[in-house]
């Protein structure tokens, strides 16, 4: 069963995106994009060409460039909209033998599906390109204002792109979805979306898992477009103004004035303050001009004050006013608020809708993505990815064991979604330790004595062996219930124990919270308690070895090398159990240096060669 | 998840707990391959991924500099005079050459060649002794990172001889 493709198929731009995992992931196309211009196009040497590569030769193409179909599809000829759309439309339409409209593209004429049709087989290659499998099946998003006509419409121009249409969604209730909002009672939802060239309220209805639409809204011609434009004008009276000079006649300044005014918008959305810097814009009769201006989000907020305000009273019309105009709701009727389109990016526009409904609006999804992934998500509910069942929890507070030194040393970090095993081999601290002590506790501290205990138990039967030799594996394993299995076993003898907890999961969000932020509160100093831990430790092992070593190299090391090593050892010894963790860290050092020695010097003893007391050497005398 | 709509009907059947419970099992069954092949496809994926990731962590970083590079362009073609603009000329040498370290290359434009959207984008249309249909001048360079154009080559295109 191949996966199900989720469209959203807008008016300038179109999105994808497939679950995997049981997560929405959206895909990029051909060009690496994760969006893909609405766009088609016939060459002048008559190649068929499709998003961005249509969108590049639009200038010079305009007769042959499709766009914005999205306005004509399931729609009458004689529809107003299209009679007022005809005006600005750079291509030709016409009335097709059924009434509906057709589309002169290169020699012959078009419908609006087939147009939607050429930009969905771009989607659909791309992705199966993507995907590595073949795509058969979609969902497809649609304004929630469309008619059955234009679903309709829009279903016929998925299968000519080869998908079977599962199912047509509104684009609202696709956004809902992506924030997972059809899980609701009995809400009232609404949906801003402010794309690029059009503007769309929705009114939602949520409960038993149904989503109504109780009222739509908007402007189709106001759009992120509109606000570029506004700051091209002022920029060019500016410059207008300061140097006398008009850009707006010069259309390679003004290219670059209009990317460089986009550049700005986007970056004002997280700065107070943006320059724009074009070097050479132009020249006059006294040589190269420069274009240098800074723009700041005040100045910016104060051009598009009226557009925002605008957008404002629309929705609040489209809540307030009594069916079938609106909604006929109460503004504080309303639960939640989502937040569609790119230009929602912006802090203005956020903070406008927020004060009018007197709450946060979602909006962690990437505006210009959450409807594709709403459609992905619907497409996941129709294969069965989607289940309440399969909604897997994660484990709040790291699980951890105790360590030499009484350090929490982490098995399942915080946040790791369960059901999951880890595995790690721990060892013996002291020569011949035959039991060790499991010490299960959960926290953020760096100090088991910090963290809260959930278990403790004994593994014993350990063989007699030199320190760090035998090889104990843990397993901490959290089945979906939250349910902690932890158990010890002893490679060499077989020997285990197991304990098993059943409250890993169980702390209140507030008991949590507080543990979280008390980690925090005691971040440095924890983590300076560990360093000395680790010191110590360091020296206690490097004391061991050392030890060791002497003991092991006999003659083979010179008394003077041993006598400093031993010196070494007897200095370390002195500073380790005291609180000067500068002078722990430096014994250390001083002896693992003086510690090389010894290995050098049975490395060189190892290669001097044999000397035999009776063999002839060359030129010595010789007795018989 | 259901949406109000009169095209919507559900199908209600009869099944024993048998077959609900068969079922069940089959579509958990069914979830959970799907589940585990979705986790290895991500781990191979996940190389892939970050081969991509290095090639191109560069990217928003070159794509800056691409502007400051147009820059230079315009300034050295401004002043029409090689002596004087030398010192920059050198200076765009450099810069150039730092970034094709980092996989950047300029994307290559002859005027006269037909006009090519997949590395080429059309500012305008201009009247031309060059064929109709071909690049008549290059306004801005183009450049490719890691042979994937990121900033097509912006041209004048001609529209022929004015008739």
């Amino acid at each position: 069963m191949s996966k199900i493709l989720g469209i959203d198929l807008g008016t300038t731009n179109s999105a994808m995106a497939v679950m995997e995992g049981g997560e929405p992931k959206v895909l990029e196309n051909a060009e690496g994009n994760r969006t893909t211009p609405s766009i088609v196009a016939i060459s002048k040497s008559g190649e068929r060409l499709v998003g961005l590569l249509a969108k590049r030769q639009s200038v010079v193409n305009p007769k042959n460039t499709i766009f914005s179909v999205k306005r004509l599809i399931g729609r009458k000829f004689s529809d107003p909209y299209v009679l007022e759309d005809k005006q600005w439309l750079s291509y030709e339409i016409k009335e097709s033998e059924h009434g509906g409209v057709s589309i002169v593209m290169g020699d012959r004429s078009y419908t609006p599906e087939e147009i939607s049709a050429m930009v969905l087989q771009k989607l659909k290659a791309d992705a199966e390109a993507k995907l590595g499998e073949t795509i058969e099946e979609a969902v497809i998003t649609v304004p929630a204002y469309f008619d059955d006509s234009q679903r309709q419409a829009t279903k016929n121009a998925g299968e000519i792109a080869g998908f079977k249409v599962r199912r047509i969604v509104n684009e609202p209730t696709a956004a809902a979805l992506a924030y997972g909002l059809n899980k609701k009672k009995d809400e009232k939802i609404v949906v801003y979306d402010f794309g690029g060239g059009t503007y769309d309220i929705s009114i939602l209805e949520v409960s038993d898992g149904t989503v109504e639409v109780k009222a739509t809204g908007g402007d189709t011609h106001l759009g992120g477009d509109d606000f570029d434009k506004r700051i091209i004008e002022y920029l060019v009276s500016e410059y207008k103004k300061n140097e006398g000079i008009d850009l707006s006649k010069d259309s390679l300044a003004l290219q670059r004035l209009k990317e460089a005014a986009e550049r700005a918008k986007h970056e004002l959305s997280t700065t107070q303050e943006s320059e724009i810097n074009l070097p050479y814009i132009t020249s006059d009769a006294s040589g190269p001009k420069h274009f240098l201006m800074k723009l700041t989000r005040s100045k910016l907020e104060s051009l598009v004050e009226d557009l925002i305000e605008r957008s404002i009273k629309l929705v609040k019309e489209a809540v307030t006013a009594q069916s079938p105009k609106g909604a006929g709701l109460e503004l504080s009727a309303i639960n939640e608020v989502v937040l569609v389109g790119g230009q929602t990016r912006m802090p203005a526009i956020q903070e406008a809708v927020k004060k009018l409904f007197g709450k946060e609006p979602h909006k962690g999804i990437n505006p210009d993505e959450v409807v594709a992934v709403g459609a992905a998500v619907q497409a996941g509910i129709l294969q069965g990815d989607v289940k309440d069942i399969l909604l897997l929890d994660v484990t709040p507070l790291t699980l951890s064991i105790e360590t030499l030194g009484s350090v929490a040393t982490p098995m399942i970090e915080k946040n790791t979604t369960i059901p999951t095993s880890r595995t790690q081999v721990f060892s013996t601290a002291a020569d011949n330790q035959t039991s060790v002590e499991i010490h299960v506790g959960q926290g953020e501290r760096s100090m088991m004595v910090d963290n809260k205990t959930l278990a403790r138990f004994i593994l014993d039967g350990i063989p007699p062996s030199a320190r760090g030799v035998p090889q104990v594996e843990v397993i901490f394993d959290i089945d979906a219930n939250g349910i902690l299995n932890v158990s010890a076993k002893d490679k060499a003898s077989g020997k285990s124990q197991s304990v098993k907890i059943e409250a890993s999961t169980s702390l209140s969000k507030e008991e949590i919270e507080k543990l979280k932020q008390e980690a925090a509160k005691f971040a440095s100093e924890d983590a300076k308690k560990k360093e000395f831990v680790e010191a110590r430790n360091q020296a206690e092992s490097l004391v061991y070895l050392a030890e060791k070593s002497l003991r092991e190299s006999g003659e083979k090391v010179e008394a003077g090398v041993k006598e400093s090593v031993q010196k070494n050892i007897d200095a370390l010894k002195a500073v380790k159990d005291g609180d000067d963790l500068p002078a722990i860290q430096s014994a250390t050092q001083e002896l693992s240096k003086e510690l090389q020695k010894i290995g050098e010097a049975m490395y060189n003893k190892k290669e001097e060669p044999k000397k035999e007391p009776n063999e002839p050497q060359p030129g010595s005398n010789q007795s018989v | 998840m259901e949406e109000k709509d009169k095209n919507n009907a559900s199908d209600i059947t009869e099944e024993s707990e048998l077959q609900k419970l068969e079922r069940e099992r089959d579509e958990y069954l069914e979830g959970w391959k799907r589940a585990k092949a979705d986790f290895i496809n991500y781990k191979h994926d996940e190389s892939r991924r970050v081969e991509e990731m290095i090639a191109f962590s560069n990217k928003a970083l070159i794509y800056e500099l691409i502007t400051v590079l147009d820059s230079f362009h315009i300034a050295i073609t401004s002043h029409n005079n090689a002596k004087e603009t030398k010192g920059l000329s050198i200076i765009l040498g450099q810069l150039e050459e730092s970034l094709k370290r980092f996989g950047l290359e300029k994307i290559t434009v002859t005027p006269g060649v037909p006009f090519d959207p997949n590395t080429q984008e059309a500012i305008q249309e201009v009247v031309s002794d060059k064929p109709a249909g071909t690049v008549d001048e290059e306004v801005s360079r183009g450049y490719a990172l890691h042979n994937k154009v990121i900033r097509p080559a912006r041209v004048q295109v001609s529209k022929g001889q004015a008739s």
